[in-house]
């Protein structure tokens, strides 16, 4: 994934998209504050100088998706694990809850859900059924005790690969489709004929905390 | 090899004082109460406990390597008897294995009662199938359960009174409570992400901290044991064993020190410098420092309290309480400094310090793990030979903390 950051506004589009897409259980205000909402994907403010002289950058964070992840090293119970196709995933079935992927992970991308989610009302009758019920995704009733992140949205590149469809045209993760500045570009980072390629080698870019040599894969184009 | 001296023999409290049966009483309703605030924490979710995402691991985890450090600690120091043939410690190396095994299976259980999904941790035993071998805490999975069949092995042998046997497996218990503590070291010390956890030095710094609290925990317990007992004590053990605690807090210390310094080098010093100027600095400078190391030294070295078995017994309990500070100061404010996600100043919650909420629950299910574990000692030396035969008179079997 890429991100550009002079296109970026800052409207949360992407954090509310990746919520209502993934289910991700909702919070209150108060849980917010003793940050215990569960975010797939944020969206952070940072600032730099003083005024007059001040420059507030947003930066979205999803899941990096790392190549040399520090959480699939730390997961005892290979409940996160690096799919083929290099997307980092969290397997509910199989996490114990030891929070360990939480303390290991550079980017904060991972939350535990503390609680039973409060509405069970979760339809999605555009995924078919086999995977609503029995596969590992969607989770139309979250449990509890569990680590949650960003998956890349990879039930939505499942399907459009299984349709033969172009991934990173036809189909994007939640938060890509809904960006109303285009700020975000998805696709294979392999194939030099992509638009995530294209744009990494037309501008300079950089990735968050390079120095833990994690070797991300959301690349990001500085103002 | 030294043969076993006979002239010793062991046995089990009478436990039919009233004192007993009220300490029963009092430790199985704390026990009973803290399992009720597990079961409340696993149907309504972590969100009863004080942890966050920021503060992913709480009371339970601190509890947890504190209590692994006392049994590795306490299985130590019954080699000095069973491995290196110091026949004066043989009065209490009973009590220390027994105390490792009580602690360690404590440990156990404070970790199970972390998990969000305890009913799943079987995962965690499933060596090379389910789990990830390249992760220190599956690692860590067999360091424990292997520590836990070795020393109930090694306490078999000991009450069997089989010389050469126990010798063995002392020599073989050391290596391992060595390894164990070093491991839970190495869950924190290899995490990169963390930098005042990250630290090469932090297996040592841990095996250091269980040998100094796991020795001021056995002299407080057999002093109180053996006074509650009214059994007489050889003074001689508490002063020789305090010279031992000395020499180990300046080690400790020296390692901590070292830790320390380092971090406050450049790249990585704003959690250190935040942890110990922070609103968790009382933690680190009045319980790690103060109480851990600054005054049981000076406790140790003062020329008339280093020779009282008051001095003594003062300076193990602060070190007792003030290595529990440093497990804290190592875990809580360990992870609530802010992670430096982009160069700058990060606006809003993401870029606040976490902090850690003292709820109701986990305190009342911390405090019950204790109780479970004093139950478990009571019980321990209510039916298993672990006391020297007491030579002056009645007995009066009731003792105060089991851990």
């Amino acid at each position: 994934m890429v991100i550009d950051l002079d296109k970026c506004v800052g409207c949360q589009a992407c954090t509310i998209a990746c919520k209502s897409e993934n289910n991700v259980p909702h919070g209150s205000p108060e849980e917010q504050g003793l940050r215990r909402e569960i975010y797939w994907n944020k969206v952070i403010a940072v600032t730099n100088g003083r005024y007059p002289r001040v420059n507030t950058q947003l930066i979205p964070m999803p899941c990096m998706h790392c190549d040399h992840a520090p959480c699939v090293t730390v997961c005892p119970a290979k409940a996160t694990y690096r799919r083929e196709d290099g997307v980092i995933v969290q397997d509910f079935r199989r996490c114990i809850g030891c929070k360990y992927c939480i303390v290991a992970c550079p980017y904060g991308a991972r939350s535990f859900n503390s609680k039973e989610q409060d509405e069970k009302e979760y339809h999605r009758p555009d995924l078919p059924p086999d995977r609503s019920v029995w596969g590992m995704w969607p989770f139309p009733t979250r449990t509890h005790g569990v680590v949650e992140k960003c998956t890349f949205c990879f039930h939505r590149i499942d399907q459009g690969m299984k349709e033969g469809k172009r991934i990173g045209k036809d189909v994007v993760p939640a938060c890509v489709e809904d960006c109303p500045a285009s700020a975000r570009s998805f696709g294979d980072l392999d194939d030099t004929g992509s638009e995530v390629s294209r744009l990494i080698s037309s501008r300079g870019w950089v990735r968050l905390r390079e120095g833990l040599d994690t070797k991300a894969k959301v690349y990001y184009l500085p103002k | 090899m030294r043969p076993f001296q006979m002239n010793l023999t062991f046995t089990a409290t009478e436990g039919k004082s009233r004192g007993f049966y009220i300490l029963l009483t009092i430790l199985a309703a704390f026990a009973i109460a803290g399992f009720f605030c597990f079961i409340t924490s696993y149907v309504r979710g972590h969100q009863v406990l004080g942890t966050s995402n920021v503060v992913p691991w709480g009371m339970p985890i601190v509890i947890a390597i504190y209590l692994i450090g006392l049994s590795a600690g306490s299985l130590i120091l019954s080699s000095l008897t069973y491995v290196f043939g110091k026949e004066e410690y043989r009065p209490i190396s009973r009590i220390a294995v027994f105390l490792a095994i009580v602690l360690i299976f404590g440990a156990m259980v404070a970790i199970a009662l972390d998990l969000g999904r305890p009913e799943k941790s079987w995962r965690l035993f499933m060596f090379f199938v389910l789990n990830n071998m390249r992760s220190m805490f599956a690692i860590n999975g067999i360091l424990y359960g292997g520590y836990f069949v070795i020393s109930s092995v090694y306490l078999g042998l000991i009450l069997a009174e089989k010389s050469k046997p126990t010798r063995i497996m002392g020599i073989l218990a050391i290596f391992w409570a060595v390894l164990v503590h070093m491991g839970t070291g190495a869950i924190f010390g290899f995490i990169a992400a963390r930098p005042v956890f990250y630290s090469p030095v932090k297996p040592f710094e841990f095996i250091a901290a269980a040998m100094v609290s796991g020795l001021a925990l056995l002299t407080i317990v057999v002093v109180f044991v053996f006074k509650f007992t009214k059994r007489t004590f050889d003074n001689r053990i508490i002063f020789s064993l305090s010279k031992l605690l000395l020499a180990l807090i300046v080690t400790l210390f020296v390692i901590v020190l070292i830790d320390k310094l380092t971090h406050l080098y450049p790249p990585h010093r704003e959690p250190v410098i935040w942890l110990i100027t922070g609103p968790y600095s009382w933690i680190f400078w009045g319980l790690q420092l103060g109480c851990a190391y600054i005054l049981p030294l000076i406790l140790l070295f003062h020329p008339r309290f280093g020779k009282t078995t008051k001095g003594v017994i003062g300076a193990a309990f602060l070190v007792v309480v003030g290595i529990f500070g440093e497990r804290f100061a190592l875990v809580i404010p360990g992870t609530a400094h802010p992670l430096p996600y982009y160069p700058g100043k990060i606006e809003g919650i993401w870029g606040a310090a976490g902090s850690f909420l003292f709820t109701p629950i986990e305190t009342l299910m911390s405090l019950g793990m204790f109780a479970l574990m004093g139950l478990f000692f009571i019980l321990g030396l209510r039916y298993l030979d672990l006391l020297p035969v007491n030579e002056s008179g009645d007995e009066n079997p009731a003792q105060g903390k089991g851990g």
